[in-house]
């Protein structure tokens, strides 16, 4: 029946219990047959974001064989409702390297480009029970979960009795449960997952690279935008680890995501620093990313590849496969570079020191910015690159050349992180429809400066290779195709680019940015805020 | 919710062993599955070790949800559940008869349980009387076990009559050849005349086997005690066909 699912209960039980205290008391009122006994390596998987956790779904990785997955959390670690996995080994990480198959789908959808790697190792026992009558009529199914650390398969670090009652058969269910309760088991508090993960000491740290900001309106402008530069500071740090291991190319994405507001938040916000550490800031963090630019031009490439051959007919897609194999070359002795670089002690120093200089609040002379309250810095800054934007798109036409739109593309980043740092200090609501219409503009300008950016890319790819075996002569030919395919689908991006300005800088959206970054609403807060 | 019934006028075809490998190839499939145990005898409850119900008093069976629920009891197997016989239902007859609309209970009973099954399974007490008459009407597709034998054959064809004479769906209806001999001429003989006179025979063939009898020694369904052996693929391949002719 679909309601008797429901009723399952779990309990935890003492660590020092014995398999013969287990039976013999659950024996006491049963006949008890142990039907299923396993016992295997066991990896918990997740990705960096914890992606997984976070929408309560557990994978387990069992002997670098299969993936069981669990999207009940009332389930885990039950065998018979787990969704397999197979055909995999220890370095699988990606759904792309999973076969076809509706749980594919669904991590594709949480995972994207991240790998999922485990977050704990340690051995796994599956005890399943029959709890039956005298005559063998099953009258409760009873499972005993048994994780222990790989060094000490003795010691168990977590244990958990599962009862599945049988329809029809309530009273002995609760008598089992009365049983299990008397060996010391209790329900956990906490919901299976994190009763499970805090018993092995793992602690979720689910990683969101957009800051969660929340500033008081009437901070001073100069410590609001040290707050700000330390936790991108701190989330740029967050992704060294995987950048050095190189798990996935999510890592370096992201910490240049990072060091790019920490940029912006310089920049934008430059009238709170004296102006020569303004000059010394910008060149010290933009010197750390332009590190990084060529290892992530080789990861976009090498991730579009399967878009980049599709653009092109059949007979010319198997000569760009030099060319990738050689971005796939540049890119291991590129990773190794980056890692080398991460580790070394120049770099630590650099970043610990740019990173102290924030920490505690950023010690210069005041500025003429630097100790007024950051609602009217933010009010000012968001006002002016919104009209600057509506401006530039006035004079819009079909013949304004192509530079025009990256400057405008360039102004709408600027105004997107300026929600980021400053959304919170003004009407929730407005700005979320705000930033919605900024980021269908903002995805329009992206393809159109990735088109330029790739074709670009190639072109210059295209001058470096010496023309003399026949395998380069296709390969040219390949890149020619590809570069004009780029061009006509840049066109058009284009033509989508304008339209969404139009939109973007229309009346209604002129209301709508007057009306919501605004002062009067960021001092009601305030008094909201001191009651 | 679909609802499958086997039905025969003769006894000792086969019904039973059908309805529970059936069952236990659906529930296996992932179906939530509920078999019932419509037979005074109560075969099917004992094959998976379950006791008659209480004795219920006069007319609970076909209009109370939660009483109905309270019977059902859970088998030794997942997403497989058993409502089973109970000696009262010798009286099913006789109660149905001083009901209104009393050929249509069984269906309106079933209909209360749309929301907690995939699948429902009628084993059914072997004559043709007013419950039978219920079982026409529930059941979705009704599959009568016929062994090659002249008399089942007039049997069968018993059966057909009596659906035209009543106006049932005859469409519903579909035999397959159970307990057969694929060494016994006769048997083959009657298989093949009966196929092309009744074109709604089922594909499989349930053969005569040892592996079903003992059955009641395992108590417990073949595909359960031998799940390789050809008698328990027979029984497969027939609940894929009976899902195939359900869509």
């Amino acid at each position: 029946m679909k309601l008797s699912k429901i009723r399952q209960s779990h309990y935890l039980l003492p660590d020092n219990m014995t398999k013969k205290s287990f039976l013999d008391t659950l024996g006491q009122e049963f006949v008890v047959k142990q039907v299923e006994n396993t016992f295997e390596k066991m990896a918990i998987l997740d990705s960096f974001e914890w992606a997984l956790y976070e929408h309560r779904i557990l994978a387990v990785r069992h002997d670098n064989q299969r993936i069981s997955l669990w999207f009940d959390e009332e389930d885990i670690l039950d065998p018979d409702e787990a969704h397999t996995i197979e055909d995999i080994n220890a370095r699988t990480q990606f759904w792309w390297q999973l076969a076809e198959s509706p749980e594919r789908d669904i991590l594709k959808k949480l995972l994207d480009l991240r790998a999922m790697y485990p977050v704990y190792e340690g051995l796994l026992r599956t005890e399943q029970f029959n709890l039956m009558d005298n005559d063998g009529k099953i009258l409760v199914f009873c499972q005993l979960i048994t994780i222990s650390r790989p060094e000490n398969s003795r010691k168990a670090v977590f244990r958990m009795a599962r009862l599945i009652p049988i329809t029809g058969y309530k009273a002995q269910s609760k008598q089992a449960s009365e049983l299990i309760k008397s060996l010391g088991g209790f329900m956990p508090k906490l919901n299976p997952i994190d009763s499970l993960l805090s018993a092995l000491g793992v602690t979720p740290k689910p990683f969101n690279i957009k800051p969660r900001l929340d500033l008081d309106p009437q901070m001073s402008s100069r410590e609001a935008a040290s707050v700000i530069i330390s936790i991108m500071i701190d989330k740029q740090r967050q992704t060294e680890p995987g950048i050095i291991k190189d798990i996935d190319t999510e890592f370096l994405h992201h910490y240049r995501v990072a060091l790019r507001m920490v940029r912006a938040a310089v920049a934008q916000l430059k009238e709170v620093f004296p102006p020569q550490d303004v000059i010394e800031l910008k060149q010290r963090f933009g010197a750390l990313a332009s590190e990084t630019n060529h290892l992530r031009d080789l990861d976009v490439f090498i991730l579009d590849k399967e878009r980049y051959m599709a653009l092109l007919p059949p007979s010319l897609r198997d000569g760009l496969l030099p060319m990738f194999n050689d971005f796939e070359q540049s890119r291991t002795a590129e990773v190794r570079r980056i890692a080398r670089w991460l580790a070394s002690r120049a770099y630590k120093q650099e970043i610990t020191e740019l990173e102290d200089r924030f920490k505690n609040g950023y010690s210069a002379l005041e500025t003429h910015w630097s100790e007024q309250p950051i609602i009217n810095l933010a009010v000012t800054k968001i006002q002016k690159r919104y009209k600057k934007i509506q401006k530039a798109a006035a004079k819009i036409t079909h013949d304004t050349p192509d530079q025009d739109i990256h400057d405008i593309r360039i102004d709408c980043k600027k105004l997107r992180y300026l929600l980021y740092f400053f959304g919170n200090l003004f009407n929730k609501k407005q700005v979320k429809i705000a930033g919605r219409h900024l980021k269908a503009l903002q995805d329009h300008l992206g393809i159109f400066n990735d088109l330029s950016v790739q074709a670009e890319f190639l072109e210059n790819y295209l001058d470096e290779i010496e023309h003399k075996s026949k395998k380069d002569i296709m390969l040219i030919a390949s890149l020619g195709g590809l570069i004009s395919s780029l061009h006509t689908m840049q066109l058009q991006e284009r033509e989508r680019c304008i339209d969404a300005l139009a939109v973007f800088s229309n009346k209604e959206n002129q209301r709508l940015f007057k009306q919501t970054f605004v002062l009067e609403q960021g001092s009601k807060k305030e008094k909201g805020g001191r009651k | 919710m679909k609802v499958i019934a086997s039905y025969s006028i003769k006894g000792g075809v086969g019904k039973t062993a059908a309805s529970v490998n059936l069952a236990y190839a659906s529930a296996r499939a992932g179906n939530e599955t509920l078999l019932i145990d419509l037979d005074p005898q109560g075969a099917s409850s004992f094959y998976f070790r379950i006791g008659p119900g209480k004795k219920q008093k006069k007319g609970f069976f076909f209009n109370q949800k939660n009483r109905l629920l309270k019977n059902i009891r859970g088998s030794n197997y997942k997403r497989l559940d058993i409502l089973p016989a109970n000696l009262s239902f010798r009286n099913f007859d006789i109660m149905l008869s001083s009901m209104s609309k009393s050929k249509k209970r069984l269906k309106e009973m079933l209909a209360l349980l749309e929301d907690e099954y995939d699948l429902v399974i009628l084993d059914c007490p072997p004559n043709i009387n007013l419950l039978s008459e219920n079982v026409f009407n529930a059941a979705d597709l009704i599959l009568v076990p016929v062994i090659p034998t002249t008399l089942s054959e007039r049997t069968y064809e018993q059966l057909v009559r009596f659906f035209d004479n009543n106006s049932y769906k005859k469409k519903k209806l579909r035999p397959f050849f159970s307990m057969a001999q694929s060494n016994n001429k006769l048997h083959r003989q009657t298989i093949k005349e009966m196929e092309s006179r009744h074109p709604n025979f089922m594909k499989t063939i349930i053969e005569f086997s040892l592996e079903i009898e003992r059955m009641g020694v395992h108590r417990d369904p073949v595909l359960a005690y031998a799940n390789k052996k050809s008698a328990a693929q027979a029984y497969r391949k027939l609940f894929n066909e009976v899902v195939s002719s359900l869509k």
